[in-house]
């Protein structure tokens, strides 16, 4: 399925937001689709000005720079597993979680 | 410093004001070093840390995040946690699931955001640091509205270990009181590198002694859409700083500005999107239970009954920003256009020492007219915070004037690593302007 | 037909890739932190040794190494995935444009790149309605992810390329495939224009059950004059067969962002101060040609171990390479796992059987009985220590009779009564050219 996002339109097309939620996992209804897609359509309108940026090819991840922060393969456990599993549902010593297909 | 404090007292302003969303239940025995909040986006083990999500109901989490820890080893009480838009997602700390904190100076008006709670904290109870957290502008903004100093150091100066993420290459744990001098003790404190924390571990060593001298630049950009007696009470701070504290004050241009607000909102919102994707009902905080659900369904039901709106919004558009076809035109642009900014304020800060301008567009708006905002016009009210933040520069917000009983603050950015000067321009201010204190209640 | 892998192997580290958990557990979600179970406020460190071995891995197969890496976020929803992204490497693998010699076959390598490996999946319940239970001992394991180009032509190239692969990749870094299964892989076969993924294979055995199926099914479909779409299919390991990926509701987008906590790290020194040993594959071919041995020999030494490969090479320095192999790829070969701990004691005495057996001094049958004596699977009268019993014997009986002496003086076939008497008594266990020599040295003493 492609994406579109048609500027001519000016509106943020109700199936790409759907398309959006779908990845994100988030269930919008009609009403919520057309609210969320005006919304971004005025949020992305007022972020036109990037393309008048200056393009450059160089990008850091971090605003400052973090370079070869290594830690040393020295096994440890600091919190006990059954503290932060203790909550979770579980069986079996396994945890829990839904259907896969 | 001795912190006394009464429960009860605090019990009452808090009913009124809503700053914690969790605190103390039992006054403590004895006397502490002083008393301090964490928003609630920091871990903490002795009281349930939300983020101010439903989706985190119930959560407790099994460690301290470092910058609490550091504080409890220095003799602080931890009063409670505060109260917060949801996962940092605002303005104005109306987005939270736990009820919006309210002004100390009017209850009528907003206390910012997103650590609104910190804020509200910081200025009803004396001698008391408030643990904030800004992703955008999220200390210095609140800090703004309520009238009270707030510090956001330089991203990677305090370890973000155990604060739950907004957007990490923009995130920094900072500090909000009443003046300046229990931030200028703790800072230090809660400073320096953390194992745990890779991206503290490349910091130069925090110098509280090192100042900056030379000229304060103004930007002509920062001063575009501010509310007239805002911009008064700005200039006039401006005109003392200049007379009474012989800084030469001048005019610049820094055009890259203007990019700051696109560029943040795409990167914070991009990486919000993949930092909240953990949130579905599984391990921890909301617990689905429908597992013979198929697991996109059992996983979108929990997100979509227990996020919030402005949680979804930015989920959307984060999500949006990355994806195939768009991720060229928008995150990759964001972080290079980052780039260009930080590139900008290296070559003021060649001239001058600091960069004022400003906190915010105005004084802390009325719930009534938060109402009629429009997202992005939210979004665009961030357009003096967002700049410094993006580019991971520290700032201090102090107050610098008040608009009727409201107050006004004043923005001050140095360059990477140089919160030292930052506190020095603080506490000579505090020498010739005296700051308001909300009246509070017994 | 054109076959091209991306192949997982999970590196040997004794803790995790981003937290200090311990790799080995017995117990199910006992191997586990705030981090590799994606607790809020919890972050990624990366592990030196997992970045090591995964830059061996990339230099052993010859890629172009890239100066800088980052990793990157690969957000997708899955019950085993804690973070539900994974932190993998997207622009920036460690090396790319790589290749291996398989058999004297290129195999072009496109790149090479470490990653978490999410937690381990029980299926519970009936078909179709199965239930996840998660083991999160395994999320944040390191993997190294090895992508080739489509250079092999048949499913049992493929398994050849990764048991080759693996073999040395066990000496290299130690990685450890003693479970089959921990081998995962993707792979794409094409037979005609268009390719197929087949996607998650676990193990070697499946996998070239699932080429061969995939395979087949595509030339029938092509004699059938059909055309073969381009899909993602997964191998049904009871069935035996590939079947299309259940249709997904849409296509996922993984939407790679950089991983703002891990930051940058420039790896050029590092790759470049990397000494790679010579792998077993290597040595095959230097000791084929080095000591003109077939290379179907050398590569049965090293297969064995490595260790054989070094008594090899230490053997040949006292005795020629064939008499080397008779007894290395003969009785050692065949008891390796009793000589093998032996080595460190009694390498010396192997090498002066091997050479006393070349020399001639004793027969094969001799040699054999001393070896096997070594591992305790065969016994040797304790008298016969080397020659020294020979002469003793020899002594002995010159002692009760001189006039054997006396006789060899004018006669030297008088010593044939002390050869005949020695080879009753030491029953062949020396050869009778070893006899016959000690009986002439101790009869000319007395002469």
């Amino acid at each position: 399925m492609s994406v579109s996002f048609s500027s001519e339109a000016n509106i943020m097309e109700k199936e790409t937001v759907a398309r959006v939620a779908k990845v994100a996992r988030l269930r919008l209804t009609e009403a919520e689709l057309d609210k969320y897609g005006k919304d971004l359509q005025d949020i992305l309108d007022s972020f036109a000005v990037l393309d008048s940026a200056p393009s450059s090819e160089n990008f850091d991840f971090n605003p400052v720079p973090v370079q070869d922060v290594l830690r040393e393969d020295e096994p440890a456990i600091d919190i006990d597993p059954y503290e932060l599993t203790k909550h979770m549902d579980s069986y079996d010593g396994y945890i829990r979680g839904p259907k896969l297909s | 410093m001795i912190a006394r404090f009464d429960l009860d007292w605090l019990k009452r302003q808090n009913e009124r004001h809503r700053a914690f969303c969790e605190m103390l239940e039992i006054q403590p025995e004895g006397e502490s070093k002083f008393t301090f909040s964490a928003k609630d986006n920091l871990c903490t083990k002795d009281f349930q840390t939300r983020a101010g999500s439903r989706i985190l109901e119930g959560y407790r989490p099994p460690f301290d995040a470092e910058p609490v820890k550091r504080l409890r080893h220095a003799g602080g009480l931890l009063l409670g946690k505060t109260n917060m838009d949801e996962f940092g997602f605002g303005t104005f700390s109306t987005n939270s699931a736990f009820g919006v904190p309210l002004n100390p100076f009017d209850r009528e008006r907003a206390c910012g955001g997103s650590s609104g709670g910190a804020a509200v904290a910081a200025a009803l109870i004396a001698g008391h640091a408030a643990l904030g957290v800004s992703t955008g502008g999220s200390i210095s903004c609140p800090a703004s509205f309520c009238g009270v100093v707030g510090i956001t150091p330089t991203y990677g100066r305090v370890s973000r270990y155990g604060l739950i993420d907004y957007g990490n290459s923009l995130d920094k744990v900072g500090l909000l009181s009443r003046n300046v001098s229990l931030i200028e003790k703790l800072l230090p404190v809660i400073s320096g590198p953390d194992p745990r924390d890779p991206t503290s571990c490349c910091q130069t060593q925090l110098d509280m002694s090192k100042d900056r001298s030379g000229p304060i630049a103004v930007p002509k950009e920062c001063l575009e859409g501010v509310e007239p007696k805002v911009l008064d009470a700005f200039n006039a701070a401006v005109q003392r700083v200049s007379a009474e504290m012989g800084r030469e004050i001048v005019s610049v241009d820094m055009p890259s500005l203007k990019f700051a607000m696109p560029a943040y909102y795409v990167l914070a919102t991009t990486e919000a999107s993949t930092n909240l994707a953990r949130y579905a009902g599984m391990r921890y905080g909301v617990m689905g239970n429908e597992y013979h659900q198929h697991f996109n369904d059992y996983f979108s039901g929990v997100r979509t009954e227990c996020f919030g709106e402005e949680a979804k919004r930015r989920i959307l558009l984060g999500t949006f920003c990355r994806m195939v076809g768009f991720r060229d035109k928008y995150y990759l642009k964001a972080l290079s256009v980052r780039n260009t900014i930080i590139q900008e304020y290296a070559s003021i800060f060649k001239e001058y020492a600091a960069v004022a301008s400003p906190t915010m567009p105005m004084v802390a708006p009325r719930f009534d007219d938060i109402k009629n905002m429009r997202p992005v016009d939210i979004y665009l009210t961030d357009f003096l915070t967002l700049p410094p933040n993006l580019t991971g520069l520290p700032h201090i917000s102090v107050p610098c004037g008040y608009v009727g009983k409201m107050p006004v603050g004043m923005q001050l950015v140095t360059p990477h690593w140089e919160e030292g000067a930052l506190v020095k321009f603080a506490k000579r201010w505090e020498q010739g302007f005296e700051y308001h204190i909300p009246e509070v209640g017994a | 037909m054109k076959i091209g892998l991306e192949i997982h192997l999970q590196l040997p580290t004794k803790s995790k890739l981003f937290c200090s958990c311990p790799t080995t557990a017995d117990q199910p979600n006992s191997s586990v932190c705030p981090t590799c179970l994606g607790f809020p406020g919890s972050r990624p460190s990366l592990n030196r040794k997992a970045l090591e071995y995964g830059l061996m891995v990339a230099r052993f197969l010859d890629c172009h190494m890239n100066q800088k890496i980052w990793f990157s976020r690969k957000t997708y929803f899955y019950p085993d995935l804690p973070k539900h992204f994974q932190i993998t490497q997207y622009e920036s693998p460690l090396g790319v444009d790589g290749h291996y010699d398989l058999n004297g076959k290129r195999i072009g390598i496109w790149r090479v790149h470490i990653e978490e490996d999410p937690g381990r999946i029980r299926r519970v319940g009936r078909s179709g309605e199965e239930v996840s239970l998660i083991d999160y001992n395994r999320s944040g394991i390191p993997l190294v992810e090895i992508v080739t180009a489509p250079d092999m032509s048949s499913p049992a190239e493929a398994r050849e390329f990764i048991n080759q692969l693996t073999t040395e990749l066990r000496y290299l870094v130690g990685i450890s495939v003693q479970d089959e299964q921990s081998i995962r892989v993707d792979c794409n076969i094409s037979v005609g224009e268009e390719r197929v993924e087949v996607k998650n294979v676990s193990g070697l055995r499946n996998m070239e059950k699932a080429l061969s199926y995939e395979a087949t099914r595509q030339a029938k479909m092509l004699e059938a004059g059909k055309k073969i779409v381009r899909e993602t299919r997964r191998y049904d390991e009871e069935r035996k067969v590939t079947l299309p990926a259940r249709e997904k509701e849409f296509e996922e987008d993984y939407g790679y962002i950089g991983e703002p906590d891990l930051g940058e790290y420039e790896i050029g020194a590092m790759a470049a101060a990397i000494k790679l040993p010579e792998t077993p594959f290597m040595r095959a071919e230097r000791l084929a040609k080095q000591c003109s041995i077939p290379e179907a020999t050398a590569k049965q030494l090293v297969l064995t171990s490595m260790n054989l490969a070094d008594l090899f090479e230490e053997t040949c320095s006292k005795v020629p390479p064939e008499k080397a192999v008779q007894w290395l790829l003969g009785p050692i070969n065949s008891n390796w796992s009793k000589f093998e701990p032996i080595l460190g004691e009694k390498k010396g005495e192997i090498i002066d059987v091997i050479k006393a057996d070349s020399d001639g001094r004793i027969n094969d049958n001799e040699a054999k009985m001393r070896l096997l004596a070594m591992v305790g699977m065969a016994e040797v009268s304790t008298s016969d220590e080397g020659g020294r019993d020979i002469e003793v014997l020899v002594n002995q009986f010159l002692d009760k009779h001189p006039e054997v002496v006396k006789d060899y003086r004018t006669n030297p076939k008088a010593a044939n009564s002390v050869i005949g008497h020695l080879m009753k008594e030491t029953k062949g266990r020396h050869s009778s050219k070893e006899i016959v020599e000690c009986v002439n040295r101790e009869i000319e003493k007395r002469v």
